[in-house]
C-alpha cells in the first residue's frame, strides 16, 4: 500500500499534466466523500441517499460564503462540515428508525427537498444558474492554485480523512457497526444501541460530504444543483461498492478508478458511456467484494496472530432471584401471545420453558430481551424493574440470549464474533478480543478463533453463539432451542456447558423441544399453551401432567430419569 | 460514413502538414444528458466549421463530452488545453457548465465560443467568452413583442423550466413584458422530468389568458404541445427556442403543430437564402440530420474563428482580440460583440402551418437590445 501511495506521489509530482492533476484532485474529493459513506453504508449498512444531498450542502456553504462574502477557509470549510452535521442530526433521528428500502428513500427526499430549496431560492443560492466566482482555496492569505498545489491540499485532507475512518473502522465503531448491518436485532440484544450507532455514522458520513462538498466547489469555482443531484450520490454508492464495502482504501481505490474510467474513454464520445458501462460490469464482476477484496484475494494477509486469552471482569456472585416476571401479557392484533404469564428465575437455576408451537414461547424470551414492549405486566432482572426497556439496556442490565437460528455475521472470524459481544463493554478491540478469547477457550472452541463463521456446521455454530452469551458475563442467559441439531454427543456437551454456568451462578431460562435434553437438564419447567401457563412445576410433574401430555407432549408419559436437577 | 467525419477531422489534422498555424479548436459540448440533442447539434456545427475551413486551413479538432455536470466541463477545459496549442474552444450551451469553465478559460487564456443562451456568462467581466446566440435578453424581448406588438394579446400565461434556462428565461419574459406594459396572468415552473403536463395546462388556461407562451426544454416543450393539441386548446402558443428544433418537431404530428409559433435565432431548414439552403444540405450531407439555431450559431461562431486564423490570428489571445473587435457576416445573422462577449442581436419567430413540420419564418428582430438583467 505504501509502494502504492509513493507510486501515485512520484505520478503527481513528476509526470502528471495539470489535466491528469485536476482528475487526480477530482478522485481526492470524491475519495473523502465516499469514507463518510463506508462508515455509513459500508459498515453500519444504511443505504442512505443523502450523502450527495450532504457533499451538496457542504458546497453551497462554502459556495454562498466564498462567492458572495469572500470569507476564506479558516470559516468556510468548518462552516460546510456544520451545516450537513446541523441537518443530518434531526433527520438522522426521525429517519433511521426506517429500514432498509424505507431509510433509502427517506433519505433521498432529504436530497429532493434541498435541492429543491437551491434551485427555488435563487437569492442565496443563484438558483439554477447557480453562484460562480467562488474563489479558490484560502487559509490565512495562502492561497491554494489549481494543480498540483490544490491536488496535494485536496488528497492531505484526503488523508487524514481516510486515516481516522480506517481507526473508526477498526476501533469499537466500525466493529459495532458492522454487527448492527449484518443483525441489528442481535446487536441489540448484545447490548449496542442501534439507534446511537446508526446516528453516529449518519452524523460522521455528513461531516466527510461535507467536507469533500467545500473542496469540489474550491475546485470547480462554481457552485451549482449539480452538486445536489443523483448522479453525485450514485458516483459515491458505485466508488463504495466497486473499491470494497467498509473500506477506506477501497474508497481511494474505488474513487481513483471511477473518476480516471471515464477520462480514458472520453474520446470515443458518446459511446464512451457503453464502454464505461461495461468496464464498470466487469470490475464487479471480477471483484465481487471490491478491489480491496479481489486484492486480498491475489495477495492474501499473513495470518493473524491470537490476543492471549483474558478473562472478563465479572460482578459479584449473584444470588437470589435473578429473573422475575410477573403477569405478563402480549398481543398481536386479536392473537394473544403471552396471557398473565408469571415466571421466577434463581440464581444459579436452571428452568424450561416448553409448549407447542405458537404458545408463547419466543415471544416471551422477546419480550424479557426488549425485542417487544408488553402490554401488561413486569419484568425485574436483578432487582430492578426493566419492564419495556429497550434490548441494549436490558442486555446492559446483564441478560443474554440466543436466538433459534445462531446469528453469527458469515463474514466475520470466530474471534470477532464473539469479541463484538465485549464491545459495549471493552475499552478496545484487542480487550474485547482477549475476553472472546477468553470464552472461546472456556467452551473448548479456542481453535475455532480464527475460522470465518461462514460454513461453521450447527454444533459449533451453537458454541460460538453461547460463547458469545459467555463473554458478556450475564447474570441470566435466554437459550432459545440450543439443542436443535446437535448429536446426542453434542447435546451432552452442551448439557455439561450449561450445568457449569448455572453452577458458577447464572440464571438459565431454556426454551427447547428436545425433552430427552431439557428435562433431565432443568429444576423447573413453565410449559405455555396458547400464551397461557398450563403448567409451572418440576420436570417430572411435567411428563406426568395430563394438560401438558394432551397439547403438547402426546403419547404416555416421559420416564423420568433425572436425578440431579436444579432446583428453581 | 458520416459518423466517421470527426475522425477524419482529427487524422486530417493530425496529419497534415498544415495544422491551422498549430492551433487546435477543441469542441466540448453535452452530448449526453439531457442536452444532448442540442449539444450534438453544436458539436456537427462545430465540425461542419472546420471541415469547410478556408482553403489551405486544416484545423484540428478533439471532441469531449461534458455531460452536464460543471465538473466534467472544466475538467474537459482542462484536458483540452493540454493537447498543444489551442485557437479556441467550443463550448458548453449549458449555463452552468459556462459559468464553471470561465475562470479556468481566463487563466488558461483561452477564447469559449458558445451558443449558450442562457444565464448570466457574459455579466462575469470575463473578456474570453462569446456568444453566437442571441441571449435571453435578445429573444425574450423579441419574444414578448411578437406576443404583445403582432399577435395583440395582452393575457399571457407563461410555463417555464425550473432549470437554469427556464429561470432565466423567465425573469426576461418577465421584464420584457412589463416593458410592454403587460403582465402575465399566469406563471410557473415545472421540473424537466415530469410526465404529465396536464395538470399546469389546466391551471394556466383557468386563468382565462389568450396566449400561452412557453420557454421550456425540447422534450418537454413536445409534450406540452401535445396534450395542449389532444385537450382542444383555442388560444395560440409562442413556444421558446427548443421548438424550432426539426428534433423537437419531430416528436408531434404536424397538425398538433397547427398555429404554434417559437423564438429562435435563426431556422436553417425555413431556407431565407441560398447559403444558408447550401449549409442545410451539406450538414444534412454529413450527419443525416437537420439542422438548427444551435448548430447554425456554432458554425457560424467557428467560422469566425477561422477567419480570424485565416487573416492572422496566431494564437488564443489573437484569436480573442479579433472576435472582440471584429465583425462577421454568418449565415444567420451578422456578429459583433457588445463589449461583453454577445456577438449576436438577432431573433427570429417561426411559426408552424399544421401541414408540415417546417416552420416558416414570419418575423425578424435586428438589433436587439433587450432587457439585460
Amino acid at each position: 500500500m505504501l509502494a502504492a501511495a509513493l507510486a501515485g506521489l512520484a505520478y503527481a509530482l513528476f509526470f502528471a499534466s495539470p489535466y491528469g492533476l485536476r482528475v487526480l484532485t477530482v478522485a481526492g474529493v470524491y475519495a473523502l466523500a465516499a469514507f463518510g459513506f463506508q462508515i455509513l453504508f459500508g459498515l453500519g449498512g444504511a443505504l442512505s441517499m443523502a450523502q450527495g444531498a450532504f457533499f451538496g450542502l457542504g458546497a453551497y456553504v462554502t459556495g454562498i460564503l466564498g462567492s458572495r462574502y469572500g470569507l476564506d477557509a479558516s470559516v468556510t470549510f468548518p462552516l460546510s462540515l456544520l451545516a450537513p452535521l446541523l441537518v443530518a442530526l434531526p433527520v438522522g433521528l426521525a429517519v433511521l428508525r426506517l429500514e432498509s428500502h424505507y431509510f433509502a428513500l427517506a433519505t433521498l427526499g432529504v436530497a429532493q427537498v434541498l435541492h429543491l430549496l437551491a434551485v427555488n431560492l435563487p437569492d442565496l443560492t443563484g438558483g439554477a444558474n447557480g453562484l460562480p466566482g467562488v474563489p479558490a482555496f484560502a487559509l490565512f492569505g495562502w492561497v491554494a492554485p489549481r494543480g498540483l498545489p490544490m491536488a496535494a491540499l485536496v488528497w492531505g485532507v484526503a488523508a487524514v480523512g481516510g486515516l481516522i475512518g480506517w481507526r473508526l473502522a477498526r476501533g469499537r465503531l466500525g466493529r459495532s457497526l458492522e454487527l448492527v448491518r449484518d443483525d441489528p436485532l442481535a446487536a441489540g440484544c448484545l447490548g449496542l444501541d442501534v439507534g446511537r450507532l446508526r446516528l453516529t455514522a449518519f452524523a460522521l458520513s455528513a461531516v466527510y460530504a461535507g467536507a469533500a462538498g467545500a473542496l469540489a466547489v474550491h475546485t470547480q469555482r462554481v457552485v451549482s444543483p449539480e452538486v445536489l443531484e443523483f448522479p453525485v450520490m450514485v458516483t459515491i454508492l458505485t466508488i463504495a461498492v466497486v473499491g470494497g464495502r467498509g473500506r477506506m482504501v477501497g474508497a481511494v481505490l474505488g474513487a481513483l478508478l471511477l473518476i480516471h474510467l471515464p477520462e480514458w474513454f472520453r474520446g470515443l464520445e458518446r459511446s464512451y458511456l457503453i464502454v464505461y458501462g461495461a468496464a464498470l460490469l466487469l470490475a464487479i464482476l471480477v471483484a465481487p467484494n471490491g478491489l480491496t477484496g479481489l486484492l486480498e484475494r491475489l495477495f492474501p494477509p499473513p495470518p493473524r496472530a491470537l490476543p492471549d486469552a483474558v478473562e472478563p471482569p465479572a460482578g459479584p456472585r449473584a444470588t437470589g432471584e435473578i429473573l422475575r416476571v410477573e403477569d405478563l401479557s402480549k398481543s398481536f392484533g386479536g392473537v394473544r401471545a403471552l396471557d398473565g404469564v408469571s415466571l421466577s428465575v434463581q440464581a444459579g437455576a436452571i428452568v424450561g420453558l416448553i409448549g407447542p408451537n405458537g404458545s408463547g414461547k419466543t415471544t416471551l424470551i422477546n419480550v424479557l430481551s426488549g425485542l417487544e414492549r408488553p402490554d401488561d405486566g413486569a419484568v425485574w432482572i436483578g432487582g430492578r424493574d426493566r419492564t419495556g426497556a429497550p434490548p441494549d439496556q436490558i442486555a446492559r442490565a446483564g441478560l443474554a440470549r440466543s436466538f433459534q437460528a445462531a446469528t453469527l455475521p458469515n463474514h466475520a472470524s470466530v474471534l470477532e464474533a464473539v469479541a463484538a459481544a465485549r464491545l459495549p463493554f471493552d475499552r478496545s478491540v484487542a480487550e474485547a478480543e482477549a475476553h472472546a478469547r477468553w470464552a472461546l477457550d472456556r467452551l473448548g472452541a479456542g481453535d475455532l478463533a480464527l475460522r470465518p463463521c461462514h460454513g461453521l456446521p450447527a454444533a459449533l455454530r451453537r458454541r460460538v453463539e453461547l460463547a458469545r452469551a459467555l463473554a458478556r458475563r450475564p447474570s441470566v442467559l435466554l437459550l432459545d432451542e440450543p439443542a436443535a441439531g446437535l448429536t446426542d454427543a453434542e447435546k451432552a456437551d452442551l448439557a455439561a456447558h450449561l450445568r457449569r454456568l448455572a453452577w458458577e451462578g447464572m440464571a438459565l431460562l431454556v426454551v427447547e423441544h428436545d425433552m430427552d435434553f431439557l428435562l433431565p437438564l432443568v429444576g423447573w419447567v413453565l410449559c405455555l399453551d396458547r400464551g397461557r401457563t398450563l403448567y409451572a412445576g418440576p420436570p417430572d410433574g411435567a411428563r406426568r401432567d395430563a394438560a401438558v401430555i394432551a397439547a403438547y407432549l402426546g403419547g404416555p408419559a416421559v420416564r423420568d430419569d433425572s436425578d440431579d436437577e436444579d432446583g428453581a | 460514413m458520416r459518423r466517421l467525419i470527426p475522425l477524419l477531422v482529427g487524422l486530417l489534422a493530425a496529419a497534415g502538414p498544415a495544422r491551422a498555424d498549430g492551433l487546435s479548436f477543441p469542441v466540448l459540448v453535452p452530448l449526453t444528458g439531457f442536452l444532448s440533442l442540442e449539444g450534438t447539434s453544436q458539436r456537427n456545427g462545430a465540425l461542419l466549421a472546420l471541415k469547410e475551413a478556408p482553403a489551405g486551413l486544416v484545423a484540428a479538432s478533439e471532441v469531449i463530452d461534458t455531460g452536464t455536470s460543471p465538473e466534467a466541463a472544466v475538467t474537459g477545459l482542462e484536458r483540452a488545453a493540454g493537447g498543444g496549442p489551442v485557437g479556441a474552444v467550443a463550448a458548453s450551451m449549458l449555463g452552468t457548465q459556462m459559468l464553471a469553465m470561465l475562470p479556468l478559460a481566463a487563466e488558461l487564456k483561452l477564447p469559449l465560443v458558445t451558443v449558450s443562451g442562457t444565464a448570466s456568462i457574459t455579466e462575469q467581466g470575463n473578456p474570453w467568452v462569446f456568444r453566437f446566440f442571441p441571449g435571453d435578453a435578445v429573444t425574450k424581448t423579441a419574444h414578448a413583442r411578437y406576443v404583445v406588438e403582432e399577435l395583440k394579446k395582452t393575457r399571457p400565461a407563461v410555463i417555464y423550466q425550473t432549470t437554469a434556462y427556464g429561470q432565466s428565461g423567465k425573469t426576461h419574459l418577465e421584464a420584457a413584458f412589463r416593458a410592454l406594459g403587460v403582465n402575465p396572468v399566469f406563471q410557473e415552473g415545472v421540473d424537466p422530468a415530469a410526465k404529465d403536463l396536464l395538470p399546469v395546462l389546466t391551471k394556466a388556461l383557468s386563468a382565462n389568458p389568450d396566449v400561452l407562451v412557453l420557454h421550456l426544454h425540447a422534450g418537454p416543450t413536445a409534450l406540452l404541445l401535445r396534450q395542449a393539441a389532444t385537450s382542444g386548446l383555442k388560444i395560440p402558443v409562442v413556444a421558446g427556442s427548443a421548438m424550432h428544433q426539426p428534433s423537437t418537431a419531430a416528436l408531434l404530428d404536424p397538425a398538433e403543430l397547427k398555429g404554434v409559433c417559437a423564438e429562435t435565432a435563426a431556422s436553417p431548414v425555413s431556407g431565407g437564402s441560398p447559403a444558408v439552403a447550401a449549409f442545410t444540405e451539406s450538414y444534412r450531407a454529413a450527419f443525416g440530420k437537420e439542422p438548427d439555431a444551435f448548430a447554425l450559431g456554432q458554425y457560424d461562431g467557428m467560422r469566425m474563428v477561422l477567419a480570424a486564423v485565416q487573416a492572422g490570428a496566431k494564437s488564443a489571445d489573437d484569436v480573442r482580440k479579433a472576435l472582440a473587435a471584429g465583425r462577421h457576416d454568418g449565415l444567420a445573422m451578422s456578429y459583433a460583440s457588445d463589449g461583453k462577449g454577445n456577438m449576436a442581436h438577432s431573433a427570429v419567430i417561426v411559426c408552424y402551418d399544421g401541414k408540415t413540420r417546417i416552420p416558416a419564418l414570419v418575423k425578424r428582430y435586428d438589433n436587439v437590445t433587450g432587457v439585460v438583467k
